[in-house]
């Protein structure tokens, strides 16, 4: 059985935290392994090749980020960080260097229970799915790629062809937080000064075709200062809310 | 900043001497005599620019400057040099000790000026600093108590009681995490001069945040919102607004007793945005709308301890929409409600071309 269970590798260097993060992930069938430094993060993760890294920027020996470098030279296993430092800056910095999440501390319990889910199977799924073919479903929103069509309660959505192009760039990355930059590059291929005004008017479109208003129905979430992120595709087992 | 100062005092130098030469030629012109009047004229140049310029080097500067001028050009004899002349030497000296009597005074000013102006914000700070700690005594007692009532007392405690004292320390430590949350605000801008790093923010999407994570704290108080149509940007720190947004309806769910509404209201008043939020509950006494500013509390708050005081949150909202250059106001009647407003300068934005391929 225990063979079964995801690998998490939390690297942490505050002993409070890693102790209530280990008993969280056991409590909840993951395996954790700890560390306790970037160097110590970088052997335990060659030796175990985990599934999940939980890391926070702030370590004793370097900075956080050069273990998000050291592994995505080879590996995608996605990394969430924790991160007391609440500047939008240093967010943006560790989500293009690759970092698939971040968790701004103190955090609930269930918050990064949800986050370690929604990575775990953005990386089992979005792989396997090559996306384009499938269909994006989450809560009311419906994505066919196929007919590149949207749909909202069964409703089809009018979007054009920009805007459809942000909704599907957003849901293959379903549950990840894309920053301006990276959604302005995947869109219009280039990043002049004017683009993120532009993809925000997209977005106001966007928002406004869903009938999303302020505080309700949303399925596209705003990181203030950062970037978008698509609510997370529903599982045939359980539905979050 | 330093290259400025230096550019703009090298300009008032060479202003005012050329303005002194231009007024002495005149005289010169007109009347023919000049002796007396360049020395005095001079006098009044080395003056100004010790006034107007920052420390020693710019006066003494002028006064050389002007010595020489007077001696070459505006004396007899014209256009050459004479130091054998006392007078000459006279003048010379008496516009140098002019020159640095006043650049002393000016130092001394300005040095007065950032003196008082930082025991101001020592003031703001210290009362401030007051009123957080006591704001923060009191989660901390309620969850070190609860703690160590449950390890003590492990095996004594009912399953319930237990879990009701975890859920209280619980609590506490969200309320205590919102406050540092406004601590650090408070310390990103060092008394109120350092500008905020404004980018420019989607009013909806502002809107749609706080809201979400307005929900997620209190999922039974329901808001209304009344917003502009309009694709409204507005240059802001966005996790400073929305924090005092936040702020504002958490006190409002808080402490307006007997609300059945909450209304979150923004307009457009020129090129500003008016955010309004107000309630239908108990209002504010008129004597605490006076300080409700000012972060400092009235004597009669610590018994209203077992609602976690106003705190701090209305001081650091006051103090991050001044930092963004606007204005926030209170109006509040005893039995029938209170609003809270503040305005924000908007960007005006050209409404590009997104409607493209269909």
């Amino acid at each position: 059985m225990s063979n079964n269970k995801f690998k998490v590798l939390v690297v942490e260097d505050e002993a409070n935290i890693c102790s209530f993060i280990e008993t969280l992930l056991e409590t909840n069938g993951y395996q954790a392994l700890v560390a306790n430094t970037c160097g110590m993060g970088q052997t335990l993760f060659t030796s175990h090749n985990p599934d999940l890294i939980i890391l926070d920027l702030g370590l004793p020996d370097r900075d956080g980020l050069e273990l998000i470098r050291f592994v995505r030279q080879k590996f995608l296993t996605p990394i969430i960080v924790l991160s007391a430092r609440t500047t939008e800056q240093d967010k943006i910095e560790a989500l293009d260097l690759g970092a698939n999440d971040y968790i701004t501390k103190p955090f609930g319990t269930g918050e990064l229970l949800a986050r370690v889910r929604a990575a775990l199977r953005m990386n089992r799924f979005g792989v396997l799915n090559g996306m384009p073919g499938g269909v994006f479903r989450a809560q009311g929103l419906e994505i066919n790629y196929e007919r590149r069509k949207v749909f909202v309660d069964g409703e089809e959505v009018k979007l054009t062809q920009t805007e459809y192009n942000i909704v599907a760039f957003l849901s293959e990355h379903a549950g990840r937080v894309m920053t301006y930059a990276s959604i302005v590059r995947a869109i219009w291929g280039d990043t002049d000064c004017g683009s993120t005004k532009k993809l925000q008017v997209n977005m106001a479109n966007i928002r406004k075709k869903l009938g999303s208003v302020p505080g309700h129905n949303t399925y596209i979430l705003n990181e203030l200062g950062v970037g978008y992120r698509i609510i997370d595709e529903d599982t045939d087992t359980k539905t979050e809310s | 900043m330093n290259q400025k100062t230096r550019w703009h005092d090298a300009l008032v130098l060479a202003g005012v001497l050329c303005a002194a030469c231009a007024l002495v030629a005149g005289t010169q012109q007109l009347t023919g005599r000049i002796d007396g009047v360049a020395s005095m004229v001079f006098v009044l140049a080395v003056f100004l620019i010790s006034m107007y310029t920052d420390g020693y080097l710019w006066g003494v500067a002028a006064s050389l400057i002007g010595v020489l001028a007077v001696n070459f050009a505006f004396r007899s004899p014209y256009f050459a040099f004479n130091f054998t002349l006392p007078e000459n030497l006279f003048s010379g000296i008496v516009m140098l000790v002019v020159a640095i009597m006043t650049s002393t005074l000016t130092t001394r000013i300005k040095k007065q000026e950032q003196l008082r102006m930082e025991s101001e914000t020592e003031k703001m700070r210290a009362t401030l600093l007051r009123a957080v700690s006591h704001d923060l005594r009191t989660p901390l007692t309620s969850i070190y108590g609860a703690c160590s009532t449950v390890i003590e007392n492990y095996d004594n405690l009912e399953k319930e009681q237990k879990l009701k004292l975890l859920g209280e320390a619980c609590s506490d430590a969200q309320w205590l995490n919102r406050m540092v949350e406004n601590l650090l605000s408070v310390t990103r801008f060092d008394g109120g001069q350092v500008a905020v790093q404004k980018t420019p923010t989607v009013l909806d999407e502002l809107i749609d945040s706080v809201l979400v994570r307005f929900q997620k704290r209190y999922p039974k108080v329901h808001v209304t919102t009344d917003l502009p149509d309009s694709f409204i940007v507005i240059p802001m720190d966005s996790m400073l607004i929305s924090q005092v947004l936040t702020n504002l309806l958490e006190n409002a769910a808080v402490h307006a007793d007997g609300m059945t509404t909450l209304t979150l209201r923004v307009f457009t008043l020129g090129s500003r945005a008016v955010f309004e939020v107000s309630d239908d509950g108990c209002g504010i006494p008129k004597e605490r709308l006076r300080t409700l500013f000012s972060g400092v509390m009235p004597p009669d708050a610590a018994a209203d301890s077992g609602k976690h005081g106003m705190g701090i949150g209305l001081s650091v909202c006051a103090a991050i929409v001044k930092a963004h250059g606007g204005e926030i106001q209170a109006e509040s009647k005893v039995g029938e409600g209170t609003t809270i407003r503040f305005w924000l300068e908007t960007e005006s934005i050209e409404t590009e071309e997104n409607e493209d391929e269909q």
